[in-house]
């Protein structure tokens, strides 16, 4: 539910934010409305009671004017004269509203002695009420707002008796809490519009920076660098990331320079040595130190690919893996190795055939070297192409097999001088099933026994 | 080769450390070895003089060994072997597509340089001139495709087919004389190339890992067919199409 991107968590948090300090406005707001409307009613109430009390006094004058009796008649509706006080057991007193009639009646010079304020129902003065509803039916929308209950207003005079005014209470408006959700809506629309706009100048050259950065990663390519846009800090974050490009990339670039220059630096002398010891004469020095510039040979080769092999120049094509297994396995039956290739499906897959045939190369030559004999087979295995090479040797220690495929590693380390090598041929091995987005894993085998009768090295390749 | 004159290489290498021993035991296995330390050099050399032989070193500064393997091959018609510290793919194909006749990879070995240079000029000798790079055309068979001067072949379905360079030169005599009984002794002599040893290894041998490769089985082989009395014969159709550039 939670966005996990930085715009859909900038815009949740901004319209949380929003949303609680209209809900707060919006009940301040009401309660301001609401004593606004209370303050308004007791002041209707004050007024009618001053006036009715005015007329009482005046009342006796005026008795004989015509037309009087009617007027006063209608006045009756909402004001009377009752001899006690209105009060009721269980009438909730509104004291803040007492006090404060009772102050306005006082400043307007009547001696009041106890005010009593109270909410009663419309059905509490059936004349009134009927009026009231007459009156709405007349006019329909354009009167007053109906009535919602009645507001019972009665003051004690100090003379003696109680005036007591009904005001009719309209009912709270819909219309104003209406126009206050439009308004929150309307802000909610401005104010995410405008950070949506804001935030996505900033997320969108983010997003394309992630993409290219992505895409540096798998390729190491310059080429394609991003314009820098956004705002400054991004536009700055671009360039950054830009001139950081290009400086791995020409890093990349000097080791490759650096190991050509290797290569052809170190290759020339060694042939040159090699060319220098056909002049020995003791036949089996000479196959000595043949042997030891083959050695330094192979380190050199497995030093050189280990270094290149993230960065193949050649392309990948499709190739038929069993034929290119049954030739490596061929190399070796020449030399009179035990290698055995046991005839498969053609499965075809693809392949940079150079590193491929290295790293098969390197899978056999160890088996050899510490199993003695190298059974290859190849088979097609949930979308991948898996060859296996096994040998009869001691096999590795289980808490050994990992460490084997780090670089400099050798199982039984006494024979390392005989054997030679820098020990990189399974680390290659795995680099470069790793280039073509595979896995190499080693494994020992259980013989009948139970005791371990050999090393399998799995190397596994996607078909696709 | 007591009873002949020497064999004339001329040696191009500009690493002094690695000419002079090589020119010396050039000279001790029966050639009369000539040196230079730059292409510049090696062609004020063969303005005056043929040699049967250029061995030429790739990486050299000022004009590189590709460069002047060029004009050998196209200007002079003298076989020649590249000298190469890399041993990529890459490497081979340009080699072999500017006219080298072979290539050894730094560091070689020098007897295996030797055998080198012997059979380019015995194939030179044959008058195959230039043995390896073949015309750029295409053999097509059986919906499958073998393109000489890449050595790839390429299956029905479009994908790479490794083969050996003996399983190479095999089925170059095979779609060479398509529908043709070609004899063991025939085989081996058109099979023949810069491995000396294949004397040893058996023809059969070798028919039955490429027919490994190409034949849909190889026990019931269709394509490489076993012929009585001696041979064997490749029955299918083949076409030579112009290679694309």
């Amino acid at each position: 539910m939670w966005p996990r991107s930085l715009q859909g968590q900038l815009l949740l948090g901004i319209a949380l934010a929003v949303l609680l300090a209209q809900g707060i406005s919006a009940a301040l707001l009401w309660r301001a409305q609401v004593e606004r409307r209370e303050a308004a009613l007791i002041h209707t109430a004050a007024i009618r009671i001053v006036t009715a009390n005015r007329e009482a006094t005046e009342e006796q004058i005026e008795r004989r004017r015509p037309g009087s009796r009617l007027l006063a008649a209608a006045r009756q509706l909402r004001i009377e004269r009752p001899d006690a006080s209105p009060l009721r057991p269980g009438d909730a007193r509104e004291h803040e509203a007492e006090e404060e009639l009772a102050e306005i009646l006082t400043n307007q010079g009547m001696e009041i002695a106890s005010a009593v304020v109270v909410h009663r129902p419309l059905g509490d003065a059936p004349r009134l009420a009927g009026k009231l509803a007459r009156q709405a039916a007349l006019l329909g929308e354009h009167g007053r707002p109906q009535p919602d209950h009645l507001l019972v207003a009665a003051v004690e005079l100090k003379a003696g008796g109680w005036l007591l005014v009904r005001v009719p209470v309209p009912k709270g408006d819909p219309a104003i809490m209406a126009s206050f959700i439009g308004q929150t809506l309307l802000l909610f629309a401005l104010l995410l519009g405008a950070i949506a706009l804001i935030v996505g100048r900033i997320t969108r050259p983010l997003a394309a920076l992630t993409r290219r950065l992505e895409r540096f990663a798998a390729t190491r390519a310059v080429d394609g660098q991003m314009p820098p846009e956004g705002p400054d800090d991004i536009r700055r974050l671009i360039v950054a990331h830009n001139a950081m490009e290009g400086r791995i990339a020409a890093l990349l670039d000097e080791k490759d320079v650096m190991l050509g220059a290797i290569g052809h630096d170190l290759k020339t002398p060694l042939t040159a040595l090699r060319v220098r010891i056909e002049s020995v004469e003791d036949e089996t020095e000479r196959a000595k130190m043949a042997a030891t510039i083959e050695d330094i040979v192979r380190s050199l080769d497995d030093i050189l690919s280990l270094a290149r092999v993230g960065r193949p120049s050649d392309p990948r094509e499709p190739t038929e893996l069993s034929a290119l297994v049954a030739n490596i396995a061929e190399e070796f039956e020449d030399m009179g190795e035990p290698v055995s290739f046991a005839p498969s499906e053609r499965i075809v897959v693809p392949l940079r055939t150079t590193w491929l045939r290295r790293a098969l190369r390197n899978l056999v030559s160890n088996a050899l070297r510490y199993g003695q004999t190298a059974r290859i087979t190849l088979t097609r295995e949930n979308g991948f192409a898996v060859i296996r090479v096994e040998d009869d040797g001691p096999g590795i220690p289980d808490a050994d097999l990992e460490r084997m495929l780090e670089p400099f590693t050798r199982g039984d380390p006494s024979r390392n001088s005989v054997t030679g090598g820098a020990g990189l041929g399974l680390t290659l091995a795995r680099a470069i099933a790793e280039q073509h987005g595979g896995s190499l894993r080693l494994a020992n085998r259980q013989g009948a026994a139970g005791g371990v009768s050999g090393l399998i090295a799995t190397l596994m390749l996607p078909l696709g | 080769m007591p009873d002949t004159a020497p064999i004339r290489l001329l040696l191009v290498d500009d690493e002094p450390g690695l000419r002079e021993p090589l020119a010396e035991y050039l000279s001790r296995q029966g050639f009369a070895v000539t040196q230079a330390a730059s292409a510049a050099e090696a062609r004020s050399i063969l303005r005056d003089d043929a040699p049967d032989l250029v061995l030429l070193d790739i990486m050299m500064p000022g004009e590189d060994g590709l460069s002047l393997c060029r004009h050998l091959s196209e200007a002079r018609a003298i076989p020649t072997i590249l000298l190469t510290a890399k041993g990529e793919a890459m490497d081979r194909i340009i080699g072999l597509e500017i006219g080298a006749d072979d290539y050894v990879v730094k560091p070689f070995e020098p007897r295996e340089l030797v055998a080198r240079i012997r059979s380019v000029l015995r194939r030179a000798a044959k008058g195959g001139g230039n043995g390896t790079a073949v015309e750029d055309e295409l053999f097509e068979f059986e919906g499958w495709q073998l393109d000489p001067l890449k050595r790839r072949l390429t299956s029905p379905e479009g994908a790479l087919v490794s083969i050996s360079s003996v399983e190479f030169r095999l089925l170059m005599a095979f779609l060479e004389h398509p529908r043709q009984v070609l004899d063991r002794d025939r085989l081996l002599d058109m099979v023949q190339g810069r491995e000396a040893h294949l004397f040893d290894r058996a023809v059969d041998n070798q028919v039955s890992r490429l027919r490994r490769k190409i034949e849909v089985d190889s026990r019931n082989p269709t394509m490489i067919q076993t012929v009585w009395g001696g041979g064997y014969m490749l029955a299918a159709d083949v076409r030579r199409t112009k290679a694309p550039a």
